[in-house]
This record gives C-alpha cells, sequence and structure tokens, in this order.
C-alpha cells in the first residue's frame, strides 16, 4: 500500500531529504512508516522525538509516544516538528 | 507575532488588550515586529508598543507590561482575561501561559513561526487537547532561528482572527486543532488534536 509522507514545522528543509510517499506491505503500521523512513538517515538528520504525528489529519501523539496503529492505503503520516517562533 | 495579533485585536476594536514583551527594541527585531520601530530603538518595547496600539484606536484599552509574566503573574492576567493569546520565543512561556488559561478556564490561542513556517493551536480547556497535552515536556529550546516577517505577520492576524472569532460567537474556530501554514510549499494541514488522559495540566478539568 501506499503512504504519503509530509514534514513540516521546525527544519522543514528536512522534508527534502524524505520520501513524498514510501510504499508498505499490506497491515503496516505507524512505526513500520517510521522506521523506513528513518533507517537511512545520518545521525545530524534524525527528526526530533518531540515531532507531533498524525494520521491523514488526526494526532497520535509524538514521535517518541504514540499510537502504533495500523495504516490504510493513501493515509497520509504528517510530521511536525516543533515550532515556537515568536 | 504577539505584535501583528495586538495590532489587529486594537485595529478590530476587542475592548481592551493587555500586552507583555520585555526588553529593549534592537534592530534584528524590525524585521517582524510590526509595532517597533528604528525610531525606538534601544528603548523598552512594552511601552512603545503600548503607545502605538493606542495610537490605532482611541476606543481600545492598552495595558503594556514590560516583562514576561511568571506563573504567578500569568494566572493573575489570566483571571483579568477573556482570552490568551500566546506568541512568545520558549515553549517554557508558551506552556506557563496554557496552564494560566487551563486554571483559568479560558480559551488559549498558541501562534508560532519558524522561518517560512507558521503554527496555530486553539484551546478550550476541558474539552479539547491543550499545549502541554502534545508537549509534556518543552521540546528543546532553539537560540537562533530563522524569522520571515510576513509569517510572523500572517500567523499573528490569523491568531487574532480566532480570538475576534471566539469571543464574538462568530463562525467556527479551530477548537481542538493544530493549522500549520507552511509557506516554503505553500501547504495548509489541519490536524485534529488528542487530549492526553494523564496530562499535569487539563486531564482533570
Ligand atoms: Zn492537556
Amino acid at each position: 500500500m501506499k503512504i504519503q509522507i509530509s514534514y513540516t514545522g521546525r527544519s522543514y528543509q528536512t522534508a527534502a531529504i524524505l520520501p513524498a510517499e514510501i510504499t508498505l506491505d499490506d497491515g503496516g503500521t505507524v512505526d513500520d512508516a517510521l522506521h523506513l523512513l528513518t533507517k537511512d538517515l545520518a545521525d545530524d538528520q534524525q527528526l526530533p522525538m518531540s515531532c507531533l504525528l498524525a494520521v491523514s489529519g488526526e494526532h497520535i501523539g509524538t514521535l517518541a509516544s504514540h499510537t502504533n496503529q495500523s495504516l490504510q492505503d493513501r493515509d497520509e503520516l504528517i510530521l511536525i516538528a516543533p515550532v515556537a517562533g515568536g | 507575532m504577539g505584535g501583528p495579533a495586538a495590532l489587529m485585536l486594537t485595529m478590530g476594536g476587542i475592548g481592551r488588550v493587555i500586552i507583555a514583551h520585555g526588553g529593549d527594541m534592537i534592530s534584528p527585531d524590525l524585521n517582524r515586529q510590526v509595532l517597533g520601530s528604528e525610531r525606538v530603538l534601544g528603548r523598552p518595547r512594552a511601552e512603545d508598543f503600548g503607545d502605538y496600539l493606542r495610537s490605532m484606536n482611541q476606543f481600545v484599552e492598552v495595558e503594556a507590561i514590560g516583562h514576561e509574566p511568571n506563573a504567578t503573574e500569568a494566572a493573575e492576567l489570566a483571571e483579568r482575561c477573556d482570552i490568551i493569546l500566546s506568541c512568545p520565543p520558549t515553549f517554557e512561556e508558551r506552556l506557563r501561559l496554557n496552564r494560566a488559561a487551563v486554571e483559568a478556564g479560558i480559551p488559549f490561542i498558541d501562534a508560532a513561526q519558524w522561518g517560512m513556517t507558521g503554527t496555530l493551536i486553539v484551546v478550550k480547556p476541558g474539552e479539547t487537547a491543550c499545549l502541554e497535552c502534545l508537549y509534556p515536556e518543552p521540546p528543546p529550546f532553539e537560540e537562533f532561528f530563522p524569522v520571515v516577517g510576513a509569517i510572523s505577520a500572517a500567523t499573528g492576524s490569523l491568531a487574532a482572527l480566532e480570538a475576534i472569532k471566539i469571543l464574538s460567537g462568530t463562525g467556527d474556530p479551530l477548537w481542538g486543532k493544530m493549522l500549520t501554514y507552511d509557506g516554503y510549499r505553500g501547504k495548509v494541514t489541519t490536524v485534529q488534536l488528542q487530549r492526553r488522559a494523564l496530562c499535569a495540566c487539563c486531564s482533570s478539568r
């Protein structure tokens, strides 16, 4: 199944090193998607653990603590790095 | 982005605006501080920001506080307000204002920016996720980060719009949602936020 990937927030240029879409086996989960996304990132490219995660518009926690739910074909996995600029 | 938010609220005739901002006006901030100018460089910001706001609408009462409120002051201010707009540069300050709003039971709008991206979170205490539901611990502080004044003004104005909607009972506020405008890509994302059952700030409300 195909999963769309969106990355935004702080250091949004990080999106350029992530694929816009990944392919998972049926029954794949959020953690399967995150593993695929991050396994080839260098140490200085790792995503912040406080990144918010959402699946197709529904917030599921942070990179550090989230519901590891199953994904459906065409879901959008959204990563929003924390933003605090005033 | 507290400047554009306060300006839009004042021009909109909101009634009374309390603006809190510490420090003196410095030139690097002139790319986004719409209430400042080269004329007031080196002077305490809050005082001049207050004067500028008063000059924009004689019918709005403006109170300017020349420092960032601590937890006690934030709680006292929340008791005197109908809504809090949170626009400081650190998560510690944002979480402090969030807690003051939740304890006072008043709406809370968090507006933030990084480079060309702005985010907006609208909290109805006891009903929707609060900022601490999202960030139980403050994410790491970043002292230097890019600021584009256009996104500060846009996000601050959207925060003011949400406040006007809430206070006037008009339209559909973004209750419990996070809106992200990624200006770098021209993409808008809206996420429905989830309360955290063990949130130390709001779970008992
Ligand atoms: Zn909470």
